[in-house]
């Protein structure tokens, strides 16, 4: 079938930080370079090809940019300086606008500036609106951080939590399917059985749990930051969804509870000050580039934590006062911070990468199933 | 006949003067020749020195001169513009005045052939001729020598004022002795400086040429001999170039001879020295792959036809004569001479002709090729020898085999005539070339190269597969095109994709790549990887062009004066490139560019003797005399 070709979509991915694809002579250097490259998904080089020629629907059906890690090695060995790797985090930043069904995500990532001001205004109606709360349903007197009678009480905030929490996945939801229709559903893919869906569900979790595929890169060392930051930030997250009155009462330090917010808050930190770290020296190829997004959920991560260790040291060293209003400020950073970046923006491929790992395998073992081996490749495979 | 400059100071009455240039108006403009001159100022107007204005003013005396112009260089010169303005002056010579007129002579004669003229019309006076600071009187004569069309350091320099009609060439290879051959077979002094032991260059290395496949020795060898047979060719081999000073037609060069050793002209080359020489090193004519004594000839054909020594692996010599000195006994002739000492000599020349040719790319800097580490990936000129029918096998495709070398006792890999034939070859594209990790240039020879070697393999191993892994097939010259069809049609498999990778997995090569027209990856079995590197400008060239001060481009190659019009000039009047040295290309393009660069030096000898015979009578005049003499029939 004929695909239509959009002639101005590289111009539009230069936006989401694909600057160098034009450079591209389809050496296929990059696709035979890289760890994670396997028939039928070959990459980056046929991603750059899709981009060059304005192959909108195939790009957007594809699976490969999620296939990616960017270790780099692609743009490394690129003759031509075309960074492949920096290529397939565009598409990966463009393909989250895709997958957004409100379009939220195309305007945060096309500009810096709506995204900042976003975030900011966020920031503010959360400020406002967690105020109000203190005085009109909380105790009212700021210094009274815990028990009975705290300007905020644990009850009204666990619940706030968890109408956040389930809004947002059931957006990021949404955009799974969508992503599901592009990616599974389109005349190219193989029809996958449901049986198919069931026998590899187990891959959901694995992959999202050890992330294993991002261990095939040469360098470990992105793989165990990426992990340690993730393993951390889910800790916080089923701390405060679950365990917030524990780690909001006090004075007193939990030890059953506190212990677990203190190694995550450690990790946080030092995983997000090491990719800040890593983006300011540009000395590895993976973080040569740093597009405007990057350093928004940077920037969020490390206010959330730092401003999380403040109030909690606020409190436990006497100050409820000074405590609350940390607080405040930090929900200022985590409203923004989830209420953007799980849905629309980075955040949301802590879902999309663990699905693309399972569709992958879903397409080629339907493929097995078929007997079809994809294009008809009669050369040997790669024995490694 | 030369007039001194007393005789021109005393010629109280004009006349002979006078004659003489109303003569060269004749002669040199034809009667109604309109000369514009264009006055390009760099600098402010009148410095310490020299009053531009004055000059300006002294030109538009000149006869013949119809319009003056000062233009100041703030941007790009415009063509077109300039083109309308010659046109509306019935303009048909133009003379550039300036620091380094050089520089804006395609200009103008882009802008004189739009304006429907001869584009070589320009004629250059370079008012920085000696040195940066030019004075009034200075500056008036050699605009007075541009625009009758005298050569300035032959009016103006005693002592210098002929014209050396020899011409160095440096660099041995097929177009330094084509350009020599060109130049001395129209009768004139050519002097060879080649840096090796013989002639011959990187061609003489060849098994066959593409597209033709005609036998690269057969082609190459008659033109060797020639060189040799010429009694205008005076051959330095083991010679460098170390200093070059004056100025076109005039140059003085010093070249640093290294002693050969060997007296040439006794040497038979019968090669009793060689099979009793002790020691034994690697040949750098086969590039490594076999090995030769340290008496030794390069090859059997090498010009000049004689045995030489290598002075850092000779017993003797290291051991300061107290050792060995086995070949000095052998030889009937006498002809050895171990205690030579090299020489400098020093040469009159009129013209260089630059031919250094090329270096082939290291090919452990791909690292990922296993270039060095792997016995049997071999780069291009390796497997020239070992397909050459003059190489370590005799022509026969083998793959590198163990041996226990005794005297060592380490275990070598070589090449054997009865070594294994290798079942798969494939052969690397672009190795360091369209990279911009290596050289971003396209080295525009390993397409063709590599095609010839896909052809060889077939031809002598047709039971082994070829896999050819290519970027982009660049066939562009004639015949090229039809060449890969013809490799095509032999059965050679061509793989579209650049090859990532070479591993060695117990014993077996895998290549692993790319196929991006059927969008697969692919790690594929082969005994024998050929990688075609790319070329790099010779070693030295960089001290060389700090020598001579012509320009290099940004890949380190010769820069010429222009790209389309100008292909042989360098920044330099008098100097000349030929060759892949100027870039990478082809041998009929190097040859084409050798004869181009001949042409151009003996245009400057033939026109010198013409102009000398014009300008004998104010030869070695003091610049005042230069300027009242050319200014003084318009006066009068």
């Amino acid at each position: 079938m004929a695909v239509r070709a959009n002639p101005d979509l590289i111009d539009e991915l230069q936006q989401f930080g694909a600057r160098d694809a034009v450079k591209c002579y389809q050496c296929g250097n990059c696709s035979a370079a890289c760890a994670h490259s396997e028939d039928p998904f070959v990459f980056p080089r046929k991603s750059m090809h899709y981009l060059q020629m304005g192959l909108e629907k195939p790009l957007r059906s594809a699976l490969d940019p999620w296939l990616c890690y960017y270790c780099g090695k692609c743009s490394e060995q690129c003759p031509r300086g075309a960074e492949p790797g920096e290529t397939m985090m565009g598409i990966r930043r463009w393909l989250t606008a895709e997958y957004d069904f409100t379009g939220i995500s195309r305007l945060l990532y096309r500009s810096w500036r709506t995204e900042l001001i976003t975030v900011l205004v966020v920031a503010l109606l959360t400020g406002i609106g967690f105020l109000s709360l203190g005085f009109l349903v909380g105790g009212g007197n700021l210094s009274v951080y815990d028990g009975p009678g705290a300007f905020l009480p644990a009850h009204d905030i666990h619940i706030f939590d968890w109408t956040m929490g389930i809004i947002l996945a059931l957006l990021l939801s949404i955009n799974c399917v969508r992503m599901w229709q592009f990616t599974m559903r389109n005349e190219h893919s193989a029809p996958v059985p449901f049986s198919l869906y069931v026998r590899y569900l187990l891959l959901l979790p694995l992959h999202f749990f050890t992330q294993k595929r991002f261990r095939r890169c040469e360098n470990k060392t992105p793989w165990a930051n990426h992990l340690v930051l993730m393993l951390s930030y889910l800790t916080m997250l089923v701390l405060i969804m679950v365990f917030l009155k524990q780690m909001q009462s006090g004075p007193k330090v939990n030890w059953y509870v506190h212990v677990f917010g203190y190694a995550s808050a450690i990790g946080l930190v030092g995983t997000a000050s090491f990719a800040v770290w890593g983006r300011l020296k540009k000395d590895a190829a993976y973080h040569r580039h740093s597009h405007e997004s990057d350093w928004m959920f940077l920037g969020l991560l490390l206010f959330v934590a730092i401003t999380g260790i403040i109030q909690h040291v606020l409190h436990r060293a006497g100050f409820p006062m000074a405590a609350n209003i940390t607080y405040i400020v930090h929900l200022m950073g985590v409203v923004p911070m989830l209420g953007l970046e799980v849905p629309f923006s980075k955040w949301s491929h802590l879902a999309y990468r663990p699905l693309a790992v399972y569709f992958a395998q879903l397409q080629q073992a339907a493929q097995a199933e078929r007997a079809l081996p994809l294009g008809g490749s009669a050369k040997p495979q790669p024995a490694a | 006949m030369r007039q001194s400059v007393n005789q021109v100071r005393e010629s109280s009455v004009k006349s002979k003067a006078e004659t003489t240039i109303a003569e060269t108006e004749a002669t040199t403009a034809g009667a109604g020749a309109r000369i514009g001159v264009y006055f390009l100022q760099t600098g402010p107007e009148s410095s310490a020195v020299m009053d531009l204005r004055s000059v300006a003013e002294y030109a538009a005396g000149l006869p013949g001169v119809v319009t003056v112009r000062t233009l100041t260089i703030s941007s790009a010169l415009d063509p077109d513009a300039l083109a309308l303005e010659l046109r509306q002056g019935k303009l048909d010579t133009i003379v550039i005045a300036a620091a380094h007129p050089g520089f804006y002579k395609p200009v103008f004669s882009r802008a004189l052939a739009l304006a429907g003229g001869a584009g070589e019309q320009v004629r250059l006076a370079s008012l920085a001729e000696r040195g940066d600071a030019p004075t009034t009187a200075q500056a008036k004569a050699v605009v007075a020598c541009a625009v009758q069309g005298i050569p300035f350091n032959l009016a103006a320099e005693p002592g210098a004022a002929s014209f050396e009609s020899a011409t160095l060439v440096i660099g041995g290879g097929v177009a330094g002795i084509q350009a020599a051959l060109e130049i001395a077979e129209s009768g004139h002094k050519v002097y060879l400086v080649e840096r090796t032991g013989t002639i011959g260059g990187r061609m003489a290395m060849f098994d066959k040429t593409f597209p033709t496949l005609d036998c690269a020795a057969c082609i190459l060898t008659p033109k060797m001999v020639a060189v040799s047979q010429n009694p205008n060719i005076e051959l330095l081999v083991l010679s460098e170039v170390e200093e070059v000073s004056g100025s076109f037609g005039a140059f003085k060069v010093k070249v640093l001879k290294h002693a050969t050793r060997v007296d040439a002209s006794a040497c038979v080359a019968c090669g009793d020295c060689a099979q009793f020489c002790p020691v034994t090193t690697a040949s750098e004519f086969d590039v490594g792959i076999a090995t030769r004594k340290v008496i030794f000839i390069p090859f059997p054909q090498a010009v000049p036809n004689a045995y030489m020594i290598d002075p850092t692996h000779c017993t003797w010599v290291l051991s300061g004569g107290k050792k060995c000195g086995a070949c000095v006994k052998k030889c009937s002739k006498g002809a050895v001479h171990l205690d030579a000492k090299d020489e400098v000599v020093e040469l009159s020349v009129g013209n260089i002709i630059v031919a250094t040719g090329y270096d082939m790319l290291d090919a452990r800097r791909v690292e990922r090729y296993g270039y060095g580490t792997y016995p049997n990936v071999l780069n291009s000129l390796e497997f020239e020898r070992l397909t050459n029918a003059s190489g370590p096998t005799g022509g026969k495709i083998v793959m590198r085999t163990k041996r226990f070398n005794k005297r060592t006792k380490t275990d070598e890999w070589v090449f054997e005539p009865d070594g294994p034939k290798p079942k798969a070859v494939a052969i690397v594209h672009c190795v360091g070339s369209r990279d911009q990790n290596f050289n971003a240039y396209c080295s525009r020879v390993c397409c063709m190269y590599s095609l010839k070697f896909a052809h060889l393999v077939r031809e002598k191993l047709p039971e082994a597969k070829c896999y050819e892994y290519y970027i982009d097939m660049r066939a562009f010259g004639k015949g090229y095109e039809e060449f890969y069809e013809r490799i095509r049609e032999e059965g050679v498999f061509l793989v579209r994709g650049r090859s990532a990778s070479v591993v060695e997995r117990d014993g077996q090569l895998f290549i692993h790549g790319e196929d991006t027209i059927a969008e697969h990856l692919f790690t594929m079995p082969v005994d024998m990887v050929l990688l075609a590197a790319g070329l790099e400008p010779s070693h030295g060239s960089a001290e060389l062009a700090e020598i001579l001060q012509i320009p290099r481009d940004g890949d380190g190659w010769f820069r010429e004066q222009d790209y389309n019009s100008e292909p042989t000039s360098t920044g330099r009047e008098g100097i000349y490139v030929a060759g892949v040295c100027q870039g990478p290309k082809d041998i009929p393009d190097t040859v084409a560019q050798a004869a181009a660069a001949a042409a151009e030096a003996l245009r400057s000898i033939v026109g010198s003797a013409a102009a000398q015979n014009r300008s004998q009578d104010h030869a070695g005049a003091p610049l005042q005399a230069i300027a009242e003499n050319a200014a003084a029939p318009a006066r009068s």
